[in-house]
């Protein structure tokens, strides 16, 4: 008998859902009885409960049904059952946007949050907030001003959060009620005192000055409530970072202040802010990593977590503030709570020295098992700043990796470690071939489909240049015939790129492709099919060109001339040199020391910068037929930040010409200018073509004016000039506060900064992924080469740097960056010139008494070669 | 309902409940007369325009009244038809100093008499010729004559001038109306329930 009843118990599942099956067609029909009187409190309390439930699980009730249920419920407040009406309360919240015809228990609402049930009233509040609207307000804005000075806690806290809530829809109602909310401050509640603070600030935020005022009232009376005062650091805090006041300003030494309060909470908030502002000094967050270290070993877990996450934040800008914390975090190591500890240990990797590195390895490996993969990812990230500190530590750390590359985990985090390793390989070229054989053996069994192709198109750019390509391709080939579309092409392309580099490995490469050529899949057999021609031809140029070196032009923009090609068909065939170049080259991921965000780069092939230009110049009838944008440069300031007139320059070249885009802002609120135009007066054979004025610049609305320059063409090396630019306009008074202006004006002008065009604005960067094959691809046909002795620079770095912002073009194979204490450096430059001459700059550095450079330049054009080398010098 | 409950009912311990709509344009006095009806410790102190509706209550000697007291404002009237299956009984409201707005009171209530809720129930409407001190104010007889009240004929039907403010004429209406609901639920339940009713009597008797 017993059994019979456990089993049965057992049926009707312990902690089952009763609501499981529940059918929104029943319960409707169920909700009838809620028209029966008298009322049976008990049943319609159940159904209120069934339908709210469903109204959460995103069932979805017509606006017809809706209405009448709503309408049966507003019958059940005739009775006086508590539990009954505050649900009635709840269900109209619920109900509020799918009925119709709400506001017909305004007055029942009223009714209830005027009355003497105290249970009601702030119940009843919040319902009657959720159904009013603007039109309607007027009609309770009496009733809510005595509510949020009412003396119940709970009634004026509901006021004060509903009009919060009704700021959004209508704010100049609201609004009037700050002398009641400026009340409610006061109060001894701690709830309804930070209720009206917040309040009042969102009533103020939009003005600077009021909340500023605000905040010192507020910092001098004092307040009780601990939630207030977190608030107030808040605001204070966001008005320190928009003012971008000093650390002498009385806000900080409010937030300062804070750190002695009694209350734990507000000690960690002042603590937070203090860590969290920019341009923080040492000595500004000494006391607030003081008090988090206090902290670190307090009984509450809660505080324990959040004092090592913001340490663990403080790290990343100053890992020397968190240094005097090391004792308490190591003791946190051990804590029972794995958040605490896993935080704990990435802080201490990002502040330990390098002897302590290998101990706390082995004792992250020791439970990282156990936690979550989001921590993992937060020990990953640790490890690859750490690698980047202390580079000979590789080893270790690459061992690391690669066990916990084996267990099991999520994208996030599997993509996190392998985007650490391939860190680690740039950055360390002895780590190379381990770590390609971690990600080897990764790869024989990943699922993920874009962690795999990454992972081959490493393997294809770095593998044919270690000392025993052909291991890899093993690896490569397996995955052609296991593995999913994409990335059998993927390793397809990685075959390729050894076939092309290492002549011995070509016949099997060869082979292989043709087996490829069987696949089923017509992407994988297309390139493979291509690939095996190129190689077959066996000639460096073509390798070079189309193996290793990809397209570098906008996929945007070639989509749009491809489209553009097919409309207008010619007898010409497509122009690769018409479809503009990608701003920015498809740069290896840098893992630098990236907070966080890193791994959460947009992914999206958004329209770059130069795509919204092109479109917007196309759009002006002067510049049609300039032919496409070749490049457009960074905005150049041409007055001072503070002036009346802000004016800045955007350079956009075309093949032969120039567009000089001026952005310029007119601070004045008492002028408006019309007919805007920059006269520019060229020093060297530039030839001012056409100005496009702005007609109209009203008060801080920025408005664009053009000019139109054509290039010399008899003397293609002039590349660089020297333009003096005025601004010239007609100037209407106007009414400051209506903008309306005066009927007639006047001509001014005012004279602006002058606008260099140099060398730079003729170059488009372009990444050669393989330099030494383009290098060889374009030839030395027209090869040049000369001496310079750069005697003002004193370092290699500082040499490197000038050149490339000087010449405008792509470092390639890391070249950017020279290593430690060494005195000589070679640094490759790849660009396409104006017209779609691909420049390759190989230039070779030497550190003596100042730097001596030599430079050898090679192009398929003489001129370009030429102009370069006559700019440098 | 149990025996017991009947029996209370018919000792006059618990009263019996009855559900009363109170209809009438805006601004007839509607939520000021059923605030004279409540006890005075539960009074309101002023009367603002109903939006919606709202529930009160009040007793008479023999019956306990459940008012729905509907907003008059033109863009609710639509919505009383919602609640009209509730109604046992009407009170309905007139402003006799408004004879502008007689005609609308008149449309509103002949929509209200053919609704299909209302229509063939034998539903008692009490009309309230509201602010009877007014000077312009008209004559009970005179609003009975306006709103055609003659031509109501399967329903009892009473009028009676009042001056909600001061309470003047509302215990003559609600004494009528106490009385046709008594007599109404007596005839209704001697058809209903007879057998029920014999044994109470018989309790009664011995």
């Amino acid at each position: 008998m017993i059994k019979k009843f456990d089993k049965k118990d057992e049926e009707s599942g312990s902690g089952s859902n009763p609501f499981q099956h529940l059918e929104k067609s029943a319960v409707l029909q169920e909700a009838r009885i809620f028209n029966e009187t008298p009322i049976n409190p008990r049943r319609c309390l159940h159904i209120l409960t069934k339908i709210i439930y469903l109204l959460n699980q995103g069932e979805h009730f017509g606006t017809t049904e809706a209405t009448e249920a709503f309408f049966a419920m507003t019958r059940l407040f005739q009775s006086n059952d508590q539990t009954l009406r505050r649900m009635c309360y709840l269900t109209i919240k619920e109900m509020a946007n799918i009925s119709e015809d709400v506001i017909i228990v305004t007055s029942s609402l009223t009714k209830d949050m005027t009355g003497k049930e105290d249970v009601y009233r702030g119940p009843a509040i919040r319902a009657l907030c959720r159904i009013t609207d603007t039109t309607m307000l007027q009609a309770i804005e009496r009733y809510m001003k005595q509510a949020i000075v009412d003396k119940v806690p709970s009634v004026s806290s509901s006021a004060l959060v509903s009009s919060l809530h009704m700021v959004k829809m209508s704010y100049d109602v609201v609004k009037r009620w700050v002398n009641e909310a400026q009340e409610a401050a006061s109060s001894d509640n701690i709830m309804v005192q930070y209720h009206a603070l917040g309040l009042l600030y969102h009533l103020r935020k939009n003005d600077r000055l009021a909340v500023s005022k605000m905040l010192n009232k507020f910092t001098k009376s004092g307040l009780k409530s601990p939630f207030a005062y977190c608030m107030l650091i808040r605001i204070a805090s966001r008005l320190l970072e928009e003012t971008e006041g000093g650390h002498d300003s009385p806000l900080f030494d409010f937030i300062e202040s804070c750190l002695r309060n009694k209350h734990e909470m507000v000690v960690y908030e002042a603590a937070s802010a203090i860590v969290h502002m920019p341009n923080c000094t040492a000595r500004e967050l000494a006391p607030a990593v003081s008090v988090l270290q206090l902290f670190c070993s307090s009984p509450k877990a809660a505080l324990r977590y959040a004092a090592v996450r913001t340490l663990n934040k403080v790290a990343m800008k100053h890992p020397s503030a968190v240094t005097a914390c090391n004792l308490d975090l190591e003791n946190l190591i051990t804590d029972s709570n794995r958040s605490i500890a896993t935080l704990a240990i990435t802080t201490l990797l990002k502040t330990g020295s390098e002897s302590s590195v290998d101990r706390l390895m082995k004792q992250i490996s020791s439970f990282v098992s156990e936690i979550s993969d989001e921590f993992k990812v937060v020990v990953v990230q640790a490890i690859s700043a750490l690698c980047q500190k202390y580079p000979r530590k590789h080893s270790v750390m690459m061992n690391f990796l690669s066990n916990m590359l084996r267990d099991d985990g999520g994208f996030e985090y599997k993509r996190a470690i392998v985007d650490c390793i391939i860190g680690i390989i740039e950055e360390n070229p002895e780590s190379k071939e381990t770590g390609l054989a971690h990600l080897c053996e990764f790869i024989e069994d990943c699922e993920h489909t874009v962690l795999a192709t990454k992972i081959l198109h490493l393997l294809g750019r770095e593998g044919p240049r270690t000392p025993s390509p052909s291991k890899y391709i093993r690896f490569i080939f397996n995955r052609v015939v296991l593995e999913s579309e994409a990335v059998r092409a993927a390793a397809v392309s990685a075959l390729a790129k050894f076939g092309a580099q290492n002549d011995d490995l070509l016949p099997s490469v060869l082979v292989l492709m043709q087996r490829c050529m069987m696949d089923s899949d017509d992407e994988v057999r297309d390139r493979a099919t291509f690939y095996m021609n190129v190689l077959q031809q066996k000639q460096k140029a073509l390798n070079a060109a189309y193996i290793f070196n990809g397209l570098s032009v906008s996929i945007p923009g070639l989509e749009k001339s491809l489209h553009q090609y097919t409309l207008e068909p010619s007898e010409k065939p497509f122009d690769m040199k018409t479809v503009p170049l990608a701003t920015t080259p498809i740069t290896e991921q840098k893992t630098e020391m990236a907070p966080v965000a890193s791994s959460k780069l947009p992914e999206k092939l958004a329209p770059s910068r130069q795509d919204i230009y092109q479109e917007q110049l196309a759009a002006i009838p002067e510049f049609q037929g300039l032919g496409p944008l070749f490049k457009s440069s960074e905005p150049v300031q041409l007055t001072e930040a503070e002036t009346e007139y802000v004016v800045r320059c955007i350079k956009h070249t075309f093949a032969n010409h120039m567009v000089f885009q001026f952005d310029c802002t007119n601070t004045l609120n008492d002028q408006l200018l019309q007919k805007v135009v920059v006269q520019m007066e060229p020093s060297e054979a530039y030839e001012v073509v056409q100005y496009v004025p702005a007609a109209s610049l009203p008060y801080s609305q920025p408005g664009s004016c053009y000019c139109l320059v054509r290039l010399p063409e008899d003397d293609p090396t002039a590349v660089s000039c020297t333009f003096s630019c005025t601004m010239k306009y007609l100037v209407r008074d106007c009414d400051p506060n209506t903008g309306e202006p005066d009927d007639d004006g006047y001509d001014d002008e005012y004279v602006l900064e002058d606008l260099e065009v140099t060398v730079a604005d003729h170059i488009q960067k372009v990444l050669k992924p393989n330099f030494a094959a383009a290098w060889e691809e374009v030839g030395d046909e027209f090869e040049k080469e000369e001496t310079f002795a750069l005697s003002s620079v004193r370092t290699l770095d500082e040499a490197v740097g000038n050149i490339i912002s000087f010449l405008g073009m792509q470092p390639c194979e890391r070249s950017d960056k020279v290593p430690e204490n060494k005195n000589s450096h070679v640094l490759f430059l790849a660009g396409v010139f104006r017209g779609g001459h691909d420049v390759l700059v190989r230039s070779r550095l030497a550190l003596a008494d100042g730097v001596t450079m030599q430079v050898t330049v090679r192009s398929g054009e003489e001129t370009v070669v030429d102009v370069i080398l006559a700019s440098v010098g | 309902m149990g025996l017991f409950d009947k029996l209370s009912l018919w000792l006059g311990l618990k009263k019996k409940e009855v559900n009363v709509l109170c209809l009438g344009l805006d601004n007839s006095g509607k939520t000021t007369i059923i605030n004279q009806l409540k006890p005075s410790d539960s009074q309101a102190q002023d009367v603002v325009p109903t939006i919606g509706f709202s529930i009160e209550k009040f007793k008479t000697t023999s019956l306990s009244f459940t008012v729905f007291d509907m907003s008059g404002q033109g863009r609710y009237r639509n919505l009383w038809e919602h609640y009209y299956k509730e109604g046992q009984a009407i009170i309905f409201v007139i402003d006799s100093g408004d004879q502008l707005r007689m005609v609308v009171a008149k449309e509103e209530l002949d929509t209200l008499l053919n609704h299909s809720d209302i229509m063939h129930r034998r539903i008692p409407i009490l009309f309230f010729a509201n602010k009877m001190d007014l000077r312009d104010a008209v004559s009970a007889v005179k609003v009975s004559q306006l709103l055609c009240l003659e031509s109501i004929r399967d329903k009892p039907w009473h009028i009676c001038a009042s001056n909600a403010v001061k309470g003047e004429g509302l215990q003559e209406g609600v004494d009528w109306l106490q009385g046709t609901m008594a007599g109404l639920i007596l005839l209704h339940q001697l058809l209903t329930h007879r057998d029920s009713v014999a044994v109470v009597i018989s309790f009664a008797l011995l």
